[in-house]
């Protein structure tokens, strides 16, 4: 087992050499502007490539619909992590090396941000990352910024609605995968400190034929509810045969679960109608409206053609708007700073986005560019609000309660707030 | 309660890697063809039936098109590529580096296809009946049914028929038996056929089970399927029940005692121990036979 340990460390000598061959943060000052999407196109996460399309292209779609940053058009340039953060790191230098126009990244997720971010802030590259893992709650990286919940947070925000919903006791169901497993410590700390009793706890590693005797384990606890999150095929064996071998229970899944790839599984498995009836997510965002959610979903629709069907799963889709927030945050900032370099459009996130006297409240880049070029300040406030970034680069808004009809947009059910979360210790 | 009833889970689960693991074993044993790409006929066999589904084709029809889609890809494959890499000197490596090949090129030539979706199975699972302590449906019933049916069925072929004599002798000793007037080409087509079909039924099983299908469904399930066929000796459809029904059982029981996060941790732990204390379990077959017949 010590070849990947080697193979890291031969990757990492090789990426020090092209980060000592390449520019630093320093971008090419014509031709497009490059944002790199770093996620996992390949490998057992690839389901969220689905994600990152419904964030990049009605993103990019409006940039460039508005005369790009800068005058420049922005080039999406994808960076495939195969779900592995070896992989991943291999795959960024090899980009880094490569690429002289990148001026920001989306990303990395939470398999490779261990082994992404660190290299991305020495390369000065600001980057609106995905993964919602604590260590980056008190971020040392002056280049990292989040605009999701961290996973405590989400987990959190899942006790809080079931106990409001009062369920008295509860089970998790997780996978075992990295993706699934972040949220899992938020959840049992929140259930603990709201005082529903934590019934059971399943871990299931995916993708295995049967779940019969976790299933079985779970009826004997008799919980009232469940909180779920694992990838949709392993989510489809477990939940189909609890419906085969006892009763089902309202289900709860994490922000990670709202996606076509985890419902159609799902609806397979338990029928629409109990889908319908059992399943909630706690998602990030705050469900408001205003004209950003308007901006963002007429961009959806512009590129419906680029994501995946149905189209009605991304609008009002309170992740993919974080995300289209995170690059509209950054190409404004760009542009208040005209300059793509990092270095020097870094502190300028948090101008852009930060309410102050005499700003100008805008909702879409096209509103915001007009309103820099003419001469204001700024505060964007996007698709899922505000983004009120800590000193940490942490902007954390309400968490949004949502059902989902089928091939109908998600409908808000109940919203739980920071100001909850925080009172619970998040 | 639970571990007597994690033992009727683990005989369905053990039900669905013995088909996959028969189909494997018996091509292994003659072949000799380490055949990774038995994956990607699980995952074609299993796509073919959803496809009929779509299609809206009786259930009938469906459930034949399994075996017979991965029937005719396994024929294909083996008596043109790997005859093809075979005859040009390929070893038992090299043609486990095909096969792997060939499996990438199925997965993800499925998985464009299917526009890297995830899709319900929606095949009919049949009440749920409670027999003593167990709860199954009709059709895990059905699944379990037709492994018992496969099983005697190859029993007798094997040991019953001439075909079955003839496929034993070639898998012993290949050169002795053409020698001795055997129609070796036609036995390999037969098992190609026998081998596809079962990966088919395998893969139908599988997504039978799990109510989702996508691309990868054949790779998912390979490693049980490989490792009861190791575990019982290659070209043993008796060892690769047993060790079905040892895995199947045991990961059931982990999973019911211990967790479910532990149960493949478990079944792979007794791969392991059993390679360990008897290492011939992969060579025994194959020891005095390092030549591939395709």
């Amino acid at each position: 087992m010590r070849k990947p340990i080697y193979l890291t460390l031969a990757t990492t000598g090789l990426l020090g050499l092209a980060a000592c061959a390449s520019s630093g943060g320093s971008t090419a000052s014509t031709g497009p502007v490059g944002i790199v999407q770093v996620g996992a196109y390949t490998g057992d996460q690839a389901f969220e490539a689905q994600f990152a399309a419904s964030i990049d292209y009605p993103a990019l779609y409006a940039v460039n619909h508005a005369g790009g940053i800068l005058g420049r058009q922005v080039s999406l340039i994808q960076v495939d992590t195969r779900s592995d953060p070896a992989d991943a790191l291999a795959a960024m230098g090899k980009t880094l090396a490569t690429s002289s126009n990148i001026a920001a990244i989306l990303g990395p997720d939470s398999t490779s941000a261990a082994t992404l971010v660190p290299l991305l802030n020495s390369h000065h590259l600001p980057m609106m990352i995905a993964a919602g893992e604590a260590a980056y709650d008190r971020s040392p990286y002056a280049y990292l910024w989040r605009d999701v919940p961290p996973d405590p947070a989400n987990g959190e925000a899942i006790a809080l609605w079931a106990k409001q919903q009062g369920y008295a006791s509860v089970a998790t169901v997780f996978g075992t995968d990295t993706g699934s497993q972040g949220d899992l410590p938020g959840v049992v700390a929140g259930v603990k400190a709201v005082g529903i009793k934590l019934a059971d706890q399943e871990n299931l590693t995916p993708d295995q034929p049967s779940y019969r005797a976790a299933v079985e384990r779970l009826l004997a606890a008799r919980p009232a509810a469940i909180i779920t999150e694992s990838d949709g095929p392993t989510a489809a064996t477990f939940f189909g045969e609890l419906k085969q071998l006892g009763s089902l229970v309202p289900v709860i899944g994490t922000s990670g679960t709202p996606s076509d790839s985890y419902f159609t599984p799902m609806r397979g498995a338990i029928g629409s109608a109990n889908f319908n009836k059992y399943f909630r997510a706690v998602v990030v965002g705050n469900p408001v409206t205003n004209p950003a959610v308007t901006a963002f979903n007429a961009s959806v629709l512009a590129v419906q053609n680029k994501l995946s069907k149905p189209v009605t799963q991304w609008e009002n889709n309170s992740f993919s708007e974080s995300g289209y927030d995170g690059m509209i945050t950054l190409a404004l900032a760009m542009d208040a700073a005209h300059s793509t370099d990092g270095t020097v459009y870094n502190t300028y996130i948090m101008q852009v986005t930060a309410p102050g006297p005499g700003k100008q409240v805008v909702y879409t880049y096209a509103a915001g560019k007009a309103a820099l070029a003419a001469g204001h300040k700024i505060q964007y406030i996007g698709a899922s609000g505000p983004l009120l970034f800590s000193k940490y680069h942490n902007s954390f808004g309400s968490q949004a309660v949502e059902e989902f009809p089928a091939n109908a947009p998600a409908v808000v059910v109940g919203t739980i707030t920071q100001a909850q979360v925080q009172a619970l210790g998040g | 309660m639970l571990i007597i009833q994690a033992i009727g889970f683990g005989v369905i689960t053990a039900a669905l890697i013995a088909i996959g693991a028969m189909g494997f074993t018996v091509q292994f044993g003659l072949t000799n063809v380490l055949n990774i790409s038995y994956a990607g006929a699980m995952t074609v066999g299993a796509f073919a039936t959803f496809l009929a589904e779509v299609v809206h084709l009786p259930l009938v029809v469906g459930v034949l098109l399994a075996p017979l889609a991965a029937a005719a890809l396994t024929w294909v494959l083996g008596r043109t590529l790997f005859a093809f890499y075979a005859r040009r000197g390929a070893g038992l490596f090299e043609m486990v580096m095909v096969t792997l090949a060939v499996n990438l090129i199925l997965q993800f030539g499925i998985d464009a296809a299917s526009r890297e979706q995830i899709y319900r199975f929606a095949f009919p699972q049949g009440a749920s009946l409670h027999v003593g302590p167990f709860t199954v449906t009709v059709t895990q019933l059905a699944l379990v049914v037709v492994a018992v049916a496969v099983f005697g069925g190859l029993e007798f072929l094997l040991r019953r028929t001439r075909l079955g004599k003839a496929l034993r002798a070639m898998a012993v000793e290949p050169r002795l038996a053409r020698t001795c007037g055997i129609p070796t080409a036609r036995i390999v087509t037969v098992v190609w056929l026998l081998s596809g079909a079962l990966a088919g039924l395998a893969g139908l099983g599988y997504v039978i089970n799990a109510l989702t299908i996508d691309a990868s469904v054949g790779t998912s399930f390979l490693p049980l399927v490989l490792a009861a066929a190791i575990l019982g000796k290659a070209g043993s459809t008796r060892g690769a029940v047993l060790a079905a029904l040892a895995l199947g059982v045991v990961t059931e029981e982990v999973a019911a005692v211990g967790g479910a996060a532990y149960s493949t941790v478990a079944g792979f732990g007794i791969l392991a121990v059993v390679l360990l204390t008897r290492p011939a379990a992969l060579a025994g077959q194959t020891a005095g036979k390092a030549e591939i017949t395709v």
